[in-house]
């Protein structure tokens, strides 16, 4: 297991660097803004350009820019922002921090929300309760995750809001203190758990119900174990497994930038909202700073549901 | 396999009744047997319509003794005593009949009285040891389970029991493969492990719903001589389920054949080894390898499907697919009967006794059924046509 | 929101200008460049003489006191005065930096000593400008010792380094001793003297001084004391701005040592504005009423900001909220925002270089034809601006000479949503006797990928299409729009489908003739032509070369018949004059600067 591990991450390795260079070359050889000229200003002189253009070391052949960038990563360094010239690695460590806060969070609220959910629509199956959550879900799922954004701080924002029960936009920023920041992420947890308690209550209701068909549910009843240790040890356990798969890949995606919806609405500074401004402003090294970021989650991630799968399923061996 | 002609059911289990060791008990009534079942039907509602998988069926079983009950897929055969278990239990199925256990009626019990049957009292395995079995518990905790489910035994003594019930199916080393996963074993060695958990509370009845089924045949012969070995150091009663006429004839004391839903012939393996009397029984047993025939005697089973089990019609289920139907039944459904001069041996047919007689002949001696509806003076679908 | 441009001074011109063009000098329409709106302002009243300062024109006094907060989408580009070039960055360094010469805050077109002492002089032949300083103006903590001369002469200097270089020094770059290129290390500029500590004098390569001392307003005037930030500045890039001083009414709140990076200004975070302890209001016109400021720059969300704005207390919004809140305000909350014209209009670039784009005739009638309606509404419709008769935009000094509203009456400029007659009736003239274009050449057309300048550019191609012009629209990032496509000759782009110009201050030249301008087209190879139209009009030239050297109410009426002549040389279309609509909290006196179009924190006070 141990040498798995380590191999896996060797790849993880691997994997980071080839995304690098993908990333480096799209961005940096495909047009996009000229991290210069972002800098310079509109018709700005040739020599204000070129001076420029040293300063951030872009006058270097390519393989040296992709080299120094590796090297420097790999010492956890990653520059500097092309457009505002701050050093990457407080910030990026910042949006982490509350990239984390806010996923981490809505992990824990979602998961919640969908084990009742998902258990007691698939208990029981057809009935009222069952179509309403299932009914609701469709809407949470098809409910963008910006609309809902906006009704929650129109609703209930304490600033903007018709009911000024939660902090608003912008709270989280400024909170002090661990009690402090999870009240100002309440409503961010929430409109971001609420697509995906729906996706995982109906991942969760139909595996379960897969799994009440399974031959060995039928086998715990005939031991005569109560309903809710057939229910709660025996279906629900291989009933986890598509969950685990589908939080490994969530988590992974949003912690390396997919929460940016939820961050940009609740102004969050978190990763999402520094990869997509960074884009917007063609600071290439803002974006392979978050790029490799993203594909360190995905691949640490995915490394972390296939050590689960194994905690979970004994038939699953790595060498 | 072996040849029915052949078999002799060992007396003392054909007599045996209260001898298990787990049946002294007061609320059975002297005499009465093990299980009773009156009538059960058992139908599923599905969008087209009601689905009448049983369709009123009655058996006995007496203490100790083995119920082979045999049908295709279909025929209810199996549905009939996950009923019993109260397996089929849900809103859409209705349920009719009664099904006495030690004269307590099973089907009317609440579902945590049930509970306490089941896995104590009455106890079942199933076809596929592999599915059957949680993939991702130890053996030994899924038998455990099962112990503490009944017993307020530590988990200790619950897994003595296990390691005990283990070494006694046969299981090597025991000790230690209690804490192995059903992936660790064969297929033959998870039935086994089946059979340990099934056993462990020593359980009155055993439900073997095709126990042999997905095992290859050698496996086949080893788990039934367990069963049967078990059965007469346990002294539990069996109800053996299976398409496979072979299995039962070698395990039972009495066989019911089911066609869609229904009892169609009930006798001893004796008398129906010996003398099938209906249609259907007599396509199963050229169904199975025999003996007494050259070996290039070719194998058929029955010709046909079984009738949609939705609105059934008042008449013969098998007459679809009867080759001897033409120009001899009455319509309408015919009464499960005792045959004439053996009251115990019964039979869904009005084929006229002579008749049926003339085709055994011809079918026993390895004649087609064509030779024999020939023989018997019945036109043949071409003849008609 | 990206800024202007620099303003190229290919041209010998200019006699001695004195400060301020004369833009309201016997203006009787009295209208102000603020606000068609309610709120703030107000004053309004009474014409002034050029470059005179009059308490009066101030607007309504505020209560003093408070802390407001601003809600921005992005940081500034800089903090360093003479680097930032962007409209965000120049409304802090409006509070932070004070330089020689400033605008009204309400009207854009009276420039007003700042820390000059009165008026600079102008020796006759135009070449040497001398300004006195105001005494005892003190930098803020931790240098706390009064401004001098030499500290502009610095502040200038280090514009010309590789560590520091300026945002736009070719409003300068003609001073005597100029370096050509960038520096390593500052160099001494000869052309830059301080007789005395309260003088500073400059000298010219070239006439240039009437644009010169106009260029004064810009924050790159802004005093940098050399003892302390040499050593920032020898630092590539330059760190002074992590560490900036300055000796405007507030400061960005910085540690002992200096230090604001991390302290005031959190990079992409915030900038915290608090009182500079050394500012003397004695010395300043600013009333800078608020005790302080916080710019949150991390906002998200437009539309969120613009309500955290609306609904909230003491907060500002940084530039223009989302188009449905735009239509909100305009329609029910009407007393909390102010719209003043941005100074700049959004176009349709005809390449004059490519047939048929070189008949005046057909470029009339495409103007004439074309539903500059539809493009508007792409980017927001009628909330965002008007469409323009002619170049001169609202408030801008010429305005008034130029027809104002109404323009120079001339026929196809007229019709907003298009008359096809009309557009008919000038391709006749070109020679199509369809009355449509029936050429069958594929005409390429550049616009921005992004919206809403995309959305634009897709409209101004059907329009194109729809009076027979065989268009394809290409769209390309914003970047390359200009740089790589239109701007680029060799590109051989017929229409350029996202163009806009704006001023860099509030003179006519700065807006006109950059882009129409026949000797603004650059001739060396892989220059970018900011003439998009590559319009070489002899009777535009003559009137741009006419206007440059004028003064006074003079210059008003040449940049008037500049405007005119390019109207009618019809080089393209013209569909929104934009707006800024800035917006603020109820209990917020709003005053948005004329010369930035977003808000002036010097002169917002908190009710």
């Amino acid at each position: 297991m141990a040498r798995y591990i380590i191999r896996r991450l060797l790849w993880t390795v691997v994997t980071l660097v080839v995304i690098t260079a993908v990333a480096y070359f799209l961005f940096r050889v495909l047009p996009s803004g000229d991290p210069v000229r972002a800098r310079a200003g509109k018709a700005p002189t040739q020599e204000r350009l070129d001076a420029i253009r040293e300063s951030l070391g872009l006058d270097n052949p390519w393989y040296q820019q992709l080299g120094d960038f590796l090297w420097n990563a790999a010492h956890f360094d990653f520059g500097r922002s092309y457009i505002s010239d701050a050093e990457l690695r407080p910030l990026l460590l910042d949006a982490l921090g509350a990239t984390t806060w806010l996923v981490v969070g809505a992990v824990i609220v979602w998961l919640s929300a969908a084990a009742v959910v998902g258990t007691i629509s698939a208990l029981r199956r057809g009935s009222l309760p069952d179509r309403v959550a299932m009914g609701g879900a469709l809407v949470a799922i098809s409910a963008p995750v910006y609309w809902l954004g906006l009704v929650a701080l129109y609703l209930f924002a304490s600033d903007i809001g018709q009911f000024k029960v939660f902090p608003g936009a912008g709270s989280y920023a400024s909170a002090d203190g661990v009690l402090d920041r999870a009240w100002a992420m309440v409503l961010p947890w929430f409109v971001l758990a609420a697509a995906f308690s729906a996706v995982y209550a109906r991942l969760l209701r139909s595996s379960l119900l897969e799994s009440m068909q399974e031959d060995y549910i039928r086998t715990a009843r005939a031991k005569g174990l109560s309903e809710r240790r057939v229910i709660f040890r025996h279906a629900s356990r291989s009933a986890i497994t598509p969950l685990v798969t589908a939080l490994g890949v969530d988590v992974g995606l949003l912690i390396g930038g997919n929460a940016i919806l939820t961050e940009s609405v609740f102004n969050i500074p978190g990763l999402g909202r520094l990869s997509y401004d960074a884009i917007q402003r063609g600071d290439v090294a803002t974006i392979q700073a978050t790029v490799l970021f993203l594909a360190f989650f995905v691949c640490i991630s995915a490394l972390v549901v296939d050590l689960l799968y194994a905690l979970i399923d004994p038939r699953v061996k790595y060498e | 396999m072996t040849d029915p002609q052949d078999h002799t059911p060992a007396p003392e289990r054909a007599t045996a009744t209260g001898t298990s060791p787990a049946g002294g008990d007061a609320g059975r009534r002297a005499g009465a047997p093990l299980l009773e079942v009156r009538d059960l039907r058992v139908g599923f509602g599905s969008e087209d319509g009601l689905v009448q998988a049983v369709g009123g069926i009655s058996y006995t079983v007496e203490a100790g003794r083995t119920l082979g009950i045999v049908g295709e897929s279909g025929s209810g055969k199996s549905v009939s005593s996950m009923t019993l278990m109260g397996l089929t239990r849900s809103p859409s199925t209705k349920i009719e009949g009664e099904v006495l256990f030690e004269g307590r009626d099973l089907l009317t019990m609440s579902t945590d009285e049930l509970r306490k049957v089941r896995g104590n009292e009455i106890a079942m395995i199933f076809q596929d040891p592999l599915s059957s079995l949680h993939p991702f518990y130890r053996i030994g905790d899924q038998i455990i389970e099962g112990v503490r489910a009944h017993n307020d035994v530590t988990k200790k003594q619950a897994k003595a029991r296990a390691v005990e019930m283990l070494g006694l199916v046969g299981i090597p080393d025991p000790g230690r493969r209690v804490d192995a996963y059903p992936h660790e074993f064969s297929g033959g060695m998870r039935q086994r492990v089946m059979i340990a958990m099934a056993l462990a509370n020593d359980p009155k009845l055993l439900i073997a719903d095709e126990p042999t089924t997905a095992l290859d045949v050698t496996v086949q012969k080893q788990i039934l001589e367990l069963m049967d070995r078990l059965q007469r150091e346990l002294g539990t009663a069996i109800v053996m389920i299976t398409h496979d006429l072979g299995v039962v004839a070698e395990t039972a004391d009495d066989i019911a054949v089911m066609y869609a839903g229904r009892i169609v012939e009930r006798a001893s393996v004796h008398d129906l080894f010996s003398h099938p009397r209906h249609p259907y029984t007599w396509g199963l047993l050229r169904s199975i390898p025999r003996l007494d025939l050259p070996r290039d005697v070719e194998l058929v089973p029955v010709d046909g499907r079984p009738p949609s089990l939705i609105g059934l019609p008042d008449d013969c289920s098998f007459r679809e697919r009867c080759p001897y139907a033409a120009g001899c039944c009455r319509p309408g459904m015919p009464d499960l009967l005792g045959a004439d001069g053996a009251p115990d041996h019964q039979v869904r047919c009005t084929m006229p006794p002579e008749r049926r007689a003339t085709i055994w002949q011809v079918l026993a001696d390895g004649g087609t059924p064509q030779e024999a509806a020939t023989k018997a003076g019945i036109p043949q679908p071409e003849e008609v046509a | 929101m990206r800024r202007h441009l620099r303003l190229p001074l290919t041209i010998a011109a200019l006699a001695t200008a004195s400060l301020g063009l004369a833009a309201c000098g016997g203006d009787d329409s009295g209208s102000s460049s603020s606000s068609s709106s309610s709120s703030s302002g107000g004053g309004g009243g009474a014409a002034l003489a050029p470059g005179a300062y009059d308490p009066a024109q101030k607007p309504a006094a505020g209560k003093k006191g408070g802390i407001g907060t601003m809600l921005s989408a992005s940081d500034v580009d800089y903090m360093d005065p003479g680097q930032s070039y962007y409209q965000f960055g120049f409304l802090v360094a409006e509070t932070t930096q004070r330089r020689l010469y400033y605008f009204e805050p309400n009207d854009a077109t009276k420039v007003i000593p700042d820390l000059a002492d009165g008026q600079p002089q102008v020796s006759s032949d135009g070449m040497t400008v001398t300004v006195k300083l105001k005494p005892n103006v003190k930098f803020s903590p931790p240098v706390d010792r009064a401004f001098e001369a030499k500290d502009v002469k610095y502040a200038i200097e280090r514009l010309f380094t590789k560590n520091s270089p300026g945002g736009y020094t070719n409003y300068f770059d003609f001073i005597e001793g100029a370096p050509s290129e960038l520096q390593a290390k500052k160099k001494d500029i000869s052309g830059i003297t301080t007789p005395d500590k309260n003088t500073i004098v400059f000298k010219l390569t070239k006439p240039y001084s009437a644009q010169f001392i106009q260029s004064f307003v810009l924050p790159y005037t802004a005093p940098v004391p050399e003892e302390y930030a040499s050593k920032f500045d020898a630092k590539n890039p330059s760190t002074y701005q992590d560490n900036l001083v300055g000796t405007g009414p507030y400061m960005v709140k910085n540690n002992a040592a200096g230090k604001v990076d991390g302290i005031g200004w959190k990079k992409t975070k915030s900038i915290t504005l608090v009182r500079n302890p050394n500012w003397d209001q004695s010395t300043d016109f600013r009333p800078a009423y608020a005790d302080g400021w916080n710019i949150k720059t991390d906002v998200t969300d437009a539309n969120v900001a613009a309500r955290q704005v609306l609904d909230g207390s003491h907060m500002l919004l940084d530039t223009n909220p989302p188009a449905n809140i735009l239509e909100q305000l305009a329609t029910k909350i009407k007393d909390q925002y102010t719209q003043t014209p941005s100074g700049g209009f959004r176009y349709f670039a005809m390449n004059t270089n490519i047939k048929p784009f070189d008949d005046v005739n057909v470029r009339r009638a495409v103007v004439a034809g074309f539903n500059r309606d539809a493009a508007r509404k792409a980017r927001g419709g009628k909330f965002v601006g008007p469409i323009p008769t002619h170049y001169l935009t609202e408030g801008f000094p010429g305005y008034e000479e130029a027809g104002g509203e109404k323009g120079f009456g001339v026929d196809f400029m007229n019709y907003p949503k298009g008359n096809a007659e009309l557009s008919a009736s000038y391709f006749k003239k070109a020679g199509y006797k369809s009355g449509k274009y029936e050429g069958k050449q594929q005409l390429l057309m550049i616009g921005a990928n992004a919206d809403p300048g995309k959305a634009a550019a897709q409209v101004a191609a059907d329009e194109y299409k729809k009076m027979g012009f065989n268009v394809r629209l290409r769209l390309v990032p914003q970047d390359a729009v200009y740089n790589e496509w239109c701007g680029q000759q060799t590109k051989k782009v017929a229409i350029c489908g996202t163009a806009g110009w704006f001023k860099d201050f509030n003179d006519a030249s700065t807006l006109l003739q950059v882009p129409f301008y026949g000797g603004a087209i650059p001739t060396e190879k892989g220059q970018v032509s900011y003439n998009l139209s590559y319009l070489k009009d002899p009777a535009v030239d003559a009137a741009v070369e006419k206007a440059l050297p004028t003064t006074g109410a003079e210059r008003l009426k040449a940049w008037a018949a500049v405007d005119k002549a390019i109207v009618e040389a019809a080089p393209a279309v013209p569909f929104v004059a934009d707006k800024t609509t800035d917006v603020r909290s109820k209990d917020v006196q709003g005053v948005p600067s004329s010369f930035n179009s977003l808000w002036d924190l010097n002169f917002t006070s908190l009710k």
